[in-house]
This record gives C-alpha cells, sequence and structure tokens, in this order.
C-alpha cells in the first residue's frame, strides 16, 4: 500500500513539476547528467523577447507571410496576407495552398512546390485568388524548412503585391512593343550607338540597306559600315557638341558586297546618356535616280519652251539667207542676158560683181547666224554622261544662252550686259549653260510683256578674287518676302499651270550646289529681283587669254583626199579645197579604202567621222593595217552627233578633227597645218 | 488528542530550495517567509537552501526543478512546486487549516 501512496505522490509531484514549468514559475532545471542546476530564467526571457520581436516584424511587414506543414496546409499567415486575400487569419489556416492560387497557376505552383520539396528556393509571379473570387498579382518568394533530421517539413513563403509593378511593366511592355513596330517598320535604317561609337542596336532596315543580318552588325564600329568622308565625319560628329546634332548630311553606306549605299544621315546624341548616339540613315539611291531624272525631264521643258524661239531664231537668218541667194542668182542671171545693150559686156561685169558684194555678206553673216543657233541648242541636247567639268568661258556661255533666250527677252525689257574680265572657271559648261537660261527666262518672265523700254534685264560679270559672280536682275514685280525662302524649292512656282515645272531654281541650286558654287537671291517688291551665281576660281584657273592669231604662212600643196556620203558637204569641200591643192573625193569610206588599196598615196585625208556601212572609225582602222602611213594622215570631221565610242575615239591620242559647220578660211587653215607639219618628212609636197 | 497535541508541540521543518536570485525564486522565499510569519503558532522552522551555491545537495535530496519547498516533517514527506503564490493550495498541501 505503501508503495501505491508513493507513487501517487510521486505522480502528483511529477504534474504539479508540470505545471510550475508550464505556468513559467520555475528558475532553474537540475540536469540530471551534469547534476548541476541549469537557470531557466535567462532562456525563457531571451526566448520570450526574440518571440515578440518576431511577432512584431511578422505583423507589421507590408509583405504577406505564409507558412505551409509538408502537406502544403497553411500552418501560419500574418496578418497582411489575410487582409490581402480578403479572408481572416484563422480562416486560412488549413487551407490547402494550391488551392489559394488561380486555377490557371496551379501546375505551376504544383511544379514550385516540388522545386522547393527537393531545397530549392523559389522566386516566382503568380496570380493568387481571393476571396471575393478577384484575383491579385503577386510575387512569391519561399524557401523550404527542413527538420533536424532532413525531412521536409513545410515551406516559408514572402507575398509582395504586384499589381502595380504589372500594371506599370504592362504599359511599358506595350509602349516598347509600340516603339519597336516604329522601328522595325520604319523605311529609315536606325542605328543606336555607344559613346565609343560602337553599335548596340539596328533595326532590321538597316541590317536589310547593308546585306547583313542585325545580330552581326551588333557591337561593331558605325564607321566600318560607313564609306570614305562619311566614316570620318561620323567619329567626328560623335564629339560634337548637341547644338550640331539632328543636321542632316549625304554619304555613303558599304554593302555587305562592297558596293556603296547612297544615304542621307541625321544623327542625334542620345540626350541622358553621354556619348550615346541615335543615327537614322536614309536609302536615297532611288530618290537620288529620280532626281536625276527630273533634271533631265527639266532640261527636256526647257528645251520645249525653246523650240518655239529657236524657230523663230533659225527662219529670220534662213530667210534672209535665202533672199540673199536669189538676188544674187538674179545678178548672176542679169550678167548673162543680152537684153541690155545700152552698156557694154566689161561694163555690166563691174556693176553686177559690186551688187553681188552686199547680199554675199548678207547671206554669209545670216548663215553664221544659224550656226551660231545650232551650237546653241548642242549645248542643251549634251546627255549627262557628257558631265565632265571642263574650263569655260563664262561670257561665251552667257552670250549664247543670252541668244537662245532673245525671244522671251526682246518684247519684254531691253537687255543690258556688264561683262567683267573673269578667268575661265572649271565647270560643267551644259550644266552651267542649264542655270544660265532658266535664271534668264525666269528673269524675263518676270517682267510684263509689251513694255521693253520702262523693264531692263541686265546680266553682269564680276571677279571678287575667289569666285567669279554672275548677276542675272530684272526689274519685275519682285518676290514677297514671305515666299523668297520657297524659291529653291522642288515644285514651288508662281508661274500658271503648264507654264513651268517649279523645278527650274530647284535644278539650278542643285547644279551649282554641286560645282561647290553658291546661288542667291535677293528681291524687292516693286524693283525686282537679283540671283547671284558664284563659282569658285580653281587654283590653276588662269584668266582668260585671247586666242592669237599666227600670221598667214606661205602655201603648200598637197594631194588631199575628202571622204563623206553627204554629198552637198562633198562638192563644197572640193571646192573650197581644190584651188590650193589637188582634191580627190570618196562618198563613202569603202571607196577611200580601195582608192588607197590600189596604191593611191595622199598628203591630207579628210574623213567624216560618222558615215553608214563604215565609219571613219573603221576606216582608219582598216588603213593602220594596210597603209599605216595613210592612216596618220586622217583629219575627222564631225557634225557634233557623238557617239561614247567617237567620243573616246578622238580623245585617244588626241586625234584632230574639224567641227561642222566649217568656214572656208578654217578648212583651208587645217589642212595647210598639217601639211606643214609633214614638211620634210615622206610625201610629195610642193610650194605654190 | 494526543495526535493534536502531539502536532501542536512538533515544529514543522520546511526547505526551500532556490536558485540565487532568480525571479520565482525570490518570490517563493518571500511567500515561504509571509507563510511561517503568519502562522507563527504552527511552529514552523524555514531553512533556505540556494542551489546555485551548493549545487550538491540538490542531488542528494532530488531536488529536480528551483523552487521547491520540502516539508520535512513531520512525515510524509511533501514537496511544493513554485512560487508559492497560491497560499491557500500551500496551506492545504501542508496540512494545517
Amino acid at each position: 500500500m505503501s508503495t501505491v501512496r508513493e507513487l501517487t505522490r510521486r505522480l502528483a509531484e511529477a504534474e504539479a513539476t508540470i505545471r510550475a514549468l508550464v505556468s513559467g514559475q520555475v528558475d532553474a532545471v537540475v540536469d540530471a547528467h551534469s547534476k548541476t542546476p541549469v537557470l531557466l530564467s535567462k532562456a525563457q526571457e531571451a526566448l520570450r523577447l526574440s518571440e515578440e520581436r518576431y511577432r512584431n516584424i511578422v505583423e507589421t511587414a507590408s509583405e504577406g507571410i505564409w507558412l505551409i506543414d509538408a502537406s502544403a496546409k497553411t500552418s501560419f499567415v500574418n496578418g497582411q496576407l489575410a487582409r490581402m486575400l480578403g479572408y481572416t487569419v484563422d480562416e486560412m489556416i488549413g487551407v490547402q495552398m494550391t488551392d489559394v492560387v488561380c486555377e490557371a497557376d496551379r501546375p505551376k505552383a504544383a511544379l514550385a512546390l516540388l522545386r522547393e520539396r527537393a531545397g530549392a528556393a523559389i522566386c516566382e509571379d503568380t496570380t493568387l485568388l481571393c476571396k471575393d473570387g478577384s484575383e491579385l498579382w503577386v510575387r512569391v518568394s519561399a524557401t523550404p524548412i527542413f527538420d533536424a533530421d532532413g525531412n521536409y517539413s513545410g515551406g516559408l513563403a514572402m507575398i509582395t503585391d504586384r499589381t502595380q509593378f504589372r500594371i506599370a511593366e504592362d504599359a511599358l511592355r506595350r509602349s516598347e512593343a509600340r516603339y519597336r513596330q516604329i522601328v522595325e517598320t520604319t523605311s529609315d535604317g536606325i542605328i543606336a550607338s555607344d559613346e565609343a561609337a560602337r553599335i548596340v542596336f539596328v533595326n532590321r532596315r538597316f541590317a536589310e540597306m547593308l546585306g547583313y543580318e542585325a545580330p552581326e552588325m551588333v557591337g561593331s564600329e558605325l564607321r566600318t559600315f560607313m564609306h570614305g568622308t562619311g566614316a570620318e565625319e561620323s567619329s567626328a560628329r560623335t564629339r560634337a557638341s548637341r547644338a550640331e546634332a539632328k543636321r542632316s548630311r549625304d554619304g555613303m553606306c558599304l554593302h555587305r558586297s562592297g558596293t556603296q549605299v547612297a544615304v542621307e544621315i541625321t544623327e542625334c546624341p542620345v540626350m541622358d546618356a553621354k556619348g550615346q548616339h541615335v543615327t537614322v540613315v536614309r536609302d536615297v539611291t532611288e530618290s537620288r535616280k529620280l532626281q536625276a531624272q527630273l533634271m533631265a525631264s527639266d532640261r527636256m521643258a526647257s528645251m520645249g519652251t525653246m523650240a518655239a524661239g529657236v524657230a523663230h531664231e533659225i527662219n529670220n537668218p534662213l530667210a534672209a539667207l535665202m533672199g540673199n541667194l536669189d538676188c544674187i542668182a538674179e545678178s548672176l542671171a542679169d550678167l548673162t542676158s543680152g537684153d541690155e545693150h545700152e552698156h557694154s559686156a566689161e561694163q555690166r561685169k563691174a556693176w553686177v560683181l559690186e551688187e553681188l558684194k552686199s547680199p554675199l555678206d548678207d547671206a554669209r553673216s545670216a548663215a553664221e547666224r544659224v550656226r551660231f543657233i545650232v551650237r546653241d541648242l548642242k549645248m542643251l541636247t549634251r546627255s549627262p554622261s557628257e558631265d565632265s567639268a571642263s574650263k569655260v568661258d563664262i561670257e561665251a556661255l552667257m552670250e549664247s544662252s543670252l541668244r537662245m533666250a532673245s525671244n522671251e527677252i526682246r518684247h519684254r525689257a531691253r537687255l543690258v550686259k556688264n561683262y567683267g574680265r573673269v578667268p575661265l572657271v572649271r565647270a560643267n559648261e551644259a550644266r552651267l549653260g542649264q542655270v544660265f537660261m532658266n535664271l534668264i527666262v525666269n528673269a524675263a518672265q518676270a517682267m510684263e510683256e509689251g513694255n521693253a523700254q520702262d523693264n531692263e534685264l541686265s546680266v553682269r560679270t564680276t571677279d571678287n578674287g575667289t569666285s567669279v559672280v554672275i548677276e542675272v536682275r530684272d526689274t519685275g514685280s519682285g518676290i514677297a518676302p514671305e515666299n523668297i525662302h520657297r524659291v529653291f524649292d522642288a515644285f514651288y512656282t508662281t508661274k500658271a499651270v503648264g507654264i513651268g515645272t517649279g523645278l527650274g531654281l530647284a535644278i539650278c541650286h542643285r547644279i551649282v550646289t554641286d560645282m561647290a558654287g553658291e546661288l542667291t537671291v535677293e528681291s524687292t517688291m516693286g524693283v525686282g529681283t537679283s540671283f547671284r551665281v558664284s563659282i569658285p576660281i580653281a587654283a590653276d584657273d588662269a584668266p582668260a587669254v585671247g586666242a592669237t592669231v599666227p600670221p598667214p604662212p606661205a602655201s603648200l600643196r598637197g594631194q588631199v583626199l575628202v571622204v563623206d556620203d553627204e554629198d552637198m558637204v562633198l562638192r563644197a569641200m572640193k571646192r573650197i579645197l581644190s584651188r590650193e591643192h589637188d582634191v580627190v573625193v570618196a562618198s563613202s569610206a569603202k571607196l577611200a579604202l580601195a582608192l588607197c588599196a590600189q596604191g593611191e598615196s595622199f598628203d591630207v585625208i579628210l574623213c567624216d567621222l560618222m558615215m553608214p556601212a563604215m565609219t571613219g572609225m573603221e576606216l582608219h582602222h582598216e588603213l593602220t593595217c594596210i597603209a599605216p602611213d595613210q592612216a596618220k594622215r586622217m583629219i575627222f570631221l564631225t557634225g557634233g552627233a557623238f557617239t561614247d565610242r567617237a567620243r573616246e575615239f578622238l580623245l585617244d591620242a588626241n586625234r584632230e578633227h574639224i567641227e561642222k559647220p566649217f568656214d572656208a578660211a578654217n578648212l583651208r587653215a587645217v589642212v595647210q597645218d598639217r601639211l606643214r607639219s609633214m614638211t620634210g618628212g615622206t610625201g610629195p609636197v610642193h610650194v605654190v | 488528542v494526543t495526535k493534536k497535541a502531539a502536532s501542536k508541540r512538533a515544529v514543522i521543518r520546511l526547505r526551500l530550495y532556490v536558485a540565487g536570485n532568480a525571479p520565482n525564486s525570490v518570490h517563493a522565499i518571500a511567500n515561504a517567509r509571509a507563510l511561517c510569519g503568519e502562522h507563527p503558532a504552527s511552529g514552523y522552522a524555514l531553512e533556505i537552501v540556494d542551489l546555485m551555491l551548493h549545487p550538491l545537495r540538490a542531488v542528494s535530496d532530488g531536488i529536480v526543478v528551483t523552487p521547491t519547498l520540502v516539508k520535512l516533517s513531520p512525515r510524509p514527506v511533501l514537496r511544493i512546486i513554485g512560487t508559492l503564490s497560491d497560499t491557500d493550495a500551500v496551506l492545504a498541501a501542508l496540512g494545517s487549516k
């Protein structure tokens, strides 16, 4: 019995001990092993404090805190998480974690849970379901919890509300997608480069333009894709100030194949990033082509405008020429007729000769006029392939332009010319002629028809030391100040529809700029307008020197062969040359070749360049084979209608040629020169 | 009667095991002293043992936790664990009314 009592007592004591422990009334426990009391109070206090601290953190955290057990059931949530989801803390305890995840994200959540069980820390965006069924975008950062034996015992997750982030992110993504679409669909190439001018981005268009794939270009220096001066400018521009930015310039890019792509380049720095640039590159190959076409079509338009004037111009001297020829024919008829017996034959002859003198001079000068007009026309019809610069006599060019436009000027204004002594300039004659023509016609058309005495069109050339300045001034109505900056714009015109193309001045501007010159305008309403072309003088451009006339030397007589398919020309040449030389004519290159093949030898062979069947060039080639000595004696005649091959042929070895129409004196002089240059050489040359 | 007389004569010997100045021990000492002072007739004899100073006494006396009050006599030996705040319960356990 006492044993039972003893046991009961001990049990009571044990229970009392436990109660005391539970109620916190125990200070120390005697450790059975070390037989010493161990103080409990400090540990208890520390535990209490730290627990309080943690509770504070957990409950004041702005993140939701979520503890799950090994079976993914909620074992703890803080007030914040419960509030976020619209539950109370108690309602959430025991809830299966995946039940709170929105349905679409559940497989993802299950996977994440598996990974977490395996020990991975999880950080994922997902959507949770609130109590009221609404969705909440959150970011979950979770870590697994393992017990002392290393078994998975649950997980701790921090939940951050991402609603605001998500909205901002969505907006950002949409805006980025929008800009990306703009950048990728634009017809311009767009490049972003860093402070070392290395490419960080190119759009698809730029890659296409140069035959690359966009990723291949990233990382390279931008200038590796630029050609020549463009490359230097580009790197220079990288260092340029922001004030200079946003100016477009022309340049060349290098295609992968090595060809050049004409482009217009606009560079601007990225404002908040030092040294970074955005470069916009526009392929202008097509627009350059179009521009060239427009220039050609403008030339055609000017030709159209001129055609009527030219016909008029030619008809006048032609009428004079024919009239005078008729007079001459009548006078000659008088000479041979025997009607008038009162005068002796000698008297009649002297009289008729006197009568012939002035109509012959007039016919000669009328023909000369036609010759000038045709030469001027040639200037306009030259093809762009002749666009090479040469030394141009400004005064002569202006004179010929004025002649061409004289029909426009005559009825509108007095023409005042003021030529200074100016050097030759290096320019393209045809193009510059087109500019002069345009300016003159514009000036003329600015003045009303009918008051020619009240209006004045003046041209003036001056040399200011560095440039030749050509001024064309009218006393027309003037250009309003608000319009003056538009006069060089393409398609801007104040003329009636069908009269102007609106391209004239735009093209003039382009032409002059291409020559490194300047085209400027000044205008006062009611007073008039003045256009000024200035063309720089090249260093080697010597002042104009008049042609020196050599003293007439003694005449030589030679054997001359004339080859031309045009019978009239052939006869005229024979007449001119027969006085001084023995002349043989051939109406085709084949006949000429046959003569030479038979062993005939000539001192000079005058040969038309362009003939059907066999050209002068072919004849030259054949002669070089069978009679090289004869080939060297050829002088070519040209009518101006050149093929590229013919031009090359003449330029090659600087072959001598005479342009049609020629005058008798000139033709004789050329033949004489040739004969003189051969004296001392072989061949039967006789002094007359 | 004899029993009562005997009990009247007999001194109740109490021994309180404490751990230094730990809060519960301080409480227990205060409570034990109040108990003895309020009931002088009972003839309590209170001995206080600080186990922090005399750890070996815990082992010899079979003490597991502090504070522990042991009624050594009269028999049976009795242990009361805690701060002795509940005076009634303590008195009841000690067998004095």
